[in-house]
């Protein structure tokens, strides 16, 4: 498979990165020398400095033969036009960055395959969806649905006084159907359980479970549930303005913003939601308008520094809930590792979301787990397919690679060692990145 | 810096890299099963590879891949070393190369398509240790790593960071964006060379084990020959010209025949290092050809053509450091001397399997010393070095200017050590310029159909030393030698 990667930004290197340890001929193409010149030792990828809207420079890297165009430079237009580009001289499917919502409706799909433009991504979208989940599970660090919500990635840091507290897995403690631990980070390490491990005090555990059962797993993971009932945002930005989109009407909501202008077009777009022409430094307004009693808080603007600072500063005035975008891919286990409860990263969910479309058409789903490396997927069980050989504990599967739970006829179900799945069967997968084509080839 | 040394990985890649030559040496012992020689001769070397090897192997189990600079300098380095130590062990043991010393000078000179041999006579070794004399010239020609990746993918050795510190010239340009596919498509141009050549040569009248061992020699721009008198041995215009126009090509980039494969010849026409290459060795060729006239008889179209067939020989045999000899040049003029050794000194096309400084090198220090002198009459202005059409980014005209004065002060010393070893004034310079350069002849003693067995054992060590550094250019050794290396 021959992939383009136009813009050596994050999106397109963190993308480059994910596939460069496959049987991928990845090519990416930047205009600025210096970003290109860090990768080029450490990743075989072939490296181009060119423009990505020059005819010449894509001819250069063999546009027209390549399997998937993929252009995530900053600007929309200019990768609206390379796709087009990319797409007449005959690359067989393309993709953009964009940051119009308009270019997602189901209406102007055909409109825009005829101009030559595949897939589309806005990574704004994806993160406020993402915020707006993680608000309303509140007790989670992270809430991942799967098969529309039928099956469910939890995670949660565990409290010293949680039931499941050192129990070695070989002790058949875990063997039931309600839940299913598929990994445990451990401070920087991460562990996909076996016999002898055991959960310990403060470890931030991953469940793969059903909505039904999640109640189960916040009794046995010693949470408390709380409802939220009120949000502060910090700036109203892209993705805050999408995260307000997706939130239940029923939560009180507050915008901070620094700049009046934006502050006009805000009270224009949302009249249900109070906004506040303030700085969020300013702590006289900020216990003014109620921090206090707030029960979550979320910054996200595009300086990393600034929200996870504002982040530890609610912390710290008394919120529940902190959420805090991080940019930068390597500051986010920091961010987490300081208490900010949720840490979101756009670029990562993006390369996550593109990531998919270059596997193949029976997998349904693919997310990155921030801060852990490792990807769950949703696979659709082929006919004859070898998944569907033998119980799950017989398959020899990869190592690290766990399988979480099936959803068959729209119902979900956690899946253990004598598990038979079927052809049909959508199969929840949590493995690491550099074992996604090896599994893969299980479903065929 | 603040990963620790990556040793499993370097086990791993060693062990690999033993097995592989473990291969290359039963060919050879197969070589000489056939021509009815017995296994005595390779049977230690290739239990010895095996059993490192598989240790190796064991040894680095679940290495992680990531390495960085130093482990791929350090891989690099050792993966040379250690190929020449096992390498040497045919010679040694089966008695042929009594000397450790000499086994040693012979296999460096061998996988760094050197060609110097301190062998008196040539035409008494076995066919089977032959064949390995001259396959080490064709695994060093594309280098260890890069002919292992190609051929043996399933290892899974893909990293680029060894792949750059083993392949010559200033930029490194892949055709594939897989490091693997690259190596993989270097090494069919690579084959379909040395098949052609063995191909013409065998026409020409030579047998089929000569016709190989020649052509595994002029691909690889090495140098040993299967006779003491090389190439003038055969005493035929066909095979002179055949082996010259060979040389000449292996002098080329090899990445400008894939493109000529994928019908983008203008790429290839437009290639500023190749028109220096040729027009660089078409002027050396007609200024050779006419010092080499004798203007006082009346010219015969015979006289001129074996004149013109000489100095195109040995013009190109030089620039491409191979190093093969069809007449004996110290008769020619004394200034024509020293034309080879600058030739020595240029070699021939970065990412070809020659040696030297490489031509573009020269043509980028040159540029940039007149950039130079622009500047200093407009101080104030832009001149970018310009190459190929596009503008060279300042650091690699650094390392470049950097990478072409080491060269000279490596030769100066080489050339001091060497003389210190009691060697004159015209062996020490043309020895120390010809190991560093890969070049294979010298003059003097050792021009020609020469042998280097006479020289002390300090100077054949310090000569395998210059010969590897040469070879992976200078940086990846010397880089493992500065304390800022080893420092955390």
């Amino acid at each position: 498979m021959r992939i383009i990667i136009a813009g050596a930004g994050e999106v397109g290197t963190h993308l480059a990165k994910l596939l460069v340890h496959e049987n991928v001929e990845t090519t990416l193409i930047d205009e600025n020398q210096e970003r290109l010149a860090t990768l080029s030792d450490k990743y075989d990828l072939m490296l181009h400095q060119g423009s990505p809207t020059s005819v010449k420079d894509l001819k250069e890297v063999q546009a027209d033969k390549a399997d998937l165009f993929i252009a995530v430079t900053p600007y929309e237009s200019v990768n609206m036009t390379s796709c087009m580009l990319a797409n007449s001289l005959g690359a067989k499917s393309t993709l953009a960055r964009i940051d119009n919502y308009e270019y997602l409706q189901e209406k102007n799909k055909t409109f825009f395959e005829q101009l030559g433009v595949n897939h589309f991504i806005y990574p704004e979208m994806l993160a406020g969806r993402e915020i707006a989940e993680s608000l309303k599970t509140s007790w989670l660090r992270q809430y991942l649905s799967f098969c529309n919500g039928v099956m469910v990635l939890a995670a949660c840091e565990v409290p010293d006084h949680a039931v499941i507290l050192n129990k070695p897995f070989k002790t058949g403690y875990f063997d039931h159907d309600k839940y299913r631990v598929v990994a445990i980070r451990r401070k920087a390490d991460t562990i996909i359980p076996s016999g002898p491990d055991e959960i310990k005090a403060n470890d931030l555990v991953y469940f793969i479970t059903t909505p039904q059962n999640l109640d189960f797993v916040r009794e046995q993971a010693g949470k408390e549930s709380y409802q939220i009932k009120s949000v502060m945002f910090m700036g109203g930005s892209r993705i805050v303005r999408e995260a307000i989109y997706c939130l239940p009407p029923g939560i009180d909501k507050t915008i901070l913003e620094r700049d009046r202008e934006k502050c006009n077009y805000l009270a224009d777009k949302f009249d249900h939601v109070l906004i506040i022409n303030s700085d969020v430094r300013n702590v006289e307004i900020l216990k003014e308008e109620g921090i206090h009693d707030t029960d979550a808080f979320v910054a996200a603007t595009s300086n990393t520094e600034a929200n996870i600072l504002a982040c530890l500063a609610a912390k710290h005035f008394g919120v529940k809930k902190a959420i805090a975008e991080v940019e930068n891919i390597e500051y986010i286990k920091l961010a987490e590792s300081l208490g900010i409860d949720t840490v979101i990263n756009k670029k990562i969910i993006a390369a996550s979301y593109i990531y998919q479309i270059t596997l193949d058409a029976d997998v349904l789903d693919v997310r990155n787990l921030v801060g852990l490396d490792a990807e769950v997927i949703e696979f659709k069980a082929k006919e004859k397919s070898k998944i569907t050989s033998s119980k799950i504990k017989d398959l020899r599967l990869p190592h690290n690679v766990n399988i979480g739970g099936i959803v068959r006829d729209s119902t979900g179900y956690v899946v253990n060692g004598n598990t038979q799945i079927m052809p049909g069967d959508h199969v929840i997968v949590f493995c690491p990145a550099s074992q996604i084509r090896k599994i893969e080839t299980f479903f065929h | 810096m603040s990963t620790p040394f990556n040793y499993k990985f370097l086990f791993k890649i060693l062990g690999v890299l033993l097995l592989v030559e473990c291969v290359f040496m039963l060919l050879s012992m197969g070589v000489g099963l056939l021509y009815g020689e017995g296994c005595a001769d390779f049977l230690p070397a290739i239990v010895t590879a095996c059993v490192l090897g598989t240790a190796g192997v064991l040894a680095g189990q679940r290495a992680s891949f990531h390495i960085g600079k130093r482990e791929g300098s350090v891989v690099v380095t050792a993966a040379w070393l250690l190929f020449t130590l096992v390498g040497l062990l045919p010679f040694w043991t089966s008695g042929h190369i009594p000397s450790f010393t000499d086994a040693f000078f012979e296999t460096m000179s061998g996988f760094t398509t050197t060609g110097s041999s301190i062998l008196p006579d040539i035409e008494s070794l076995p066919y089977g240790l032959l064949f390995w004399r001259a396959l080490t010239h064709w695994i060093g020609g594309l280098g260890i790593i890069g002919i292992s990746m190609a051929l043996f993918p399933l290892f899974g050795i893909s990293n680029m960071q060894l792949f750059s510190a083993e392949a010559t010239g200033p930029t490194k340009d892949k055709i594939h964006p897989k490091i693997s596919e690259t190596a993989k498509r270097l090494f069919i141009i690579y084959v379909v060379l040395t098949v052609a050549e063995t191909a013409l040569l065998r026409l020409a009248g030579m047998g089929w084990f000569d016709a190989v061992c020649q052509s595994f020699s002029t691909i690889a721009t090495g140098g040993f020959s299967t006779k003491q008198a090389s190439i003038a041995y055969w005493d035929s215009p066909l095979i002179e010209y055949i082996i010259a126009f060979f040389m000449t090509v292996s002098g080329v980039n090899f990445s400008l025949y894939y493109f000529l494969f994928k019908l983008r010849g203008k790429r290839v026409w437009r290639d500023e290092e190749l028109r220096c290459y040729l027009l660089i060795l078409g002027v050396f060729v007609v200024v050779t050809t006419l010092a080499n006239l004798d203007f006082s008889e009346p010219l015969t179209l015979a006289s001129v053509e074996e004149t013109l067939r000489h100095s195109l020989f040995m013009n190109s045999a030089v620039m491409t450091t191979t190093g093969f000899a069809s007449c004996d040049f110290m008769a020619w003029p004394q200034f024509t001397w020293i034309m080879l050794l600058l030739l020595m000194l240029t070699g021939a096309s970065a990412g070809s399997t020659a040696g030297g400084i490489k031509v573009s090198r020269v043509v980028l220090t040159g540029k940039f010393c007149y950039s130079e002198f622009k500047r200093m009459t407009h101080p104030n202005a832009v001149f970018p070095v310009r190459y190929n059409g596009h503008v060279v980014r300042d650091e690699v005209v650094k390392r470049t200017t950097a990478f072409v004065m080491l060269y000279g002060v490596i030769t100066l010393l080489g050339v001091l050590a060497l003389s210190c070893a009691g060697l004159g004034f015209m062996e020490a310079v043309s020895c120390m310029v010809n190991s560093i350069g890969n070049v294979g002849i010298a003059f003097g003693n050792f021009g020609a159909g020469g042998s280097f067995a006479d020289l002390s054992d300090f100077c054949k060590w310090v000569m395998s030393f210059a010969m590897l550094i040469g070879r992976l250019e200078i940086f990846t050794v010397l880089i493992i030698l500065t304390p800022a290396f080893w420092k955390r």
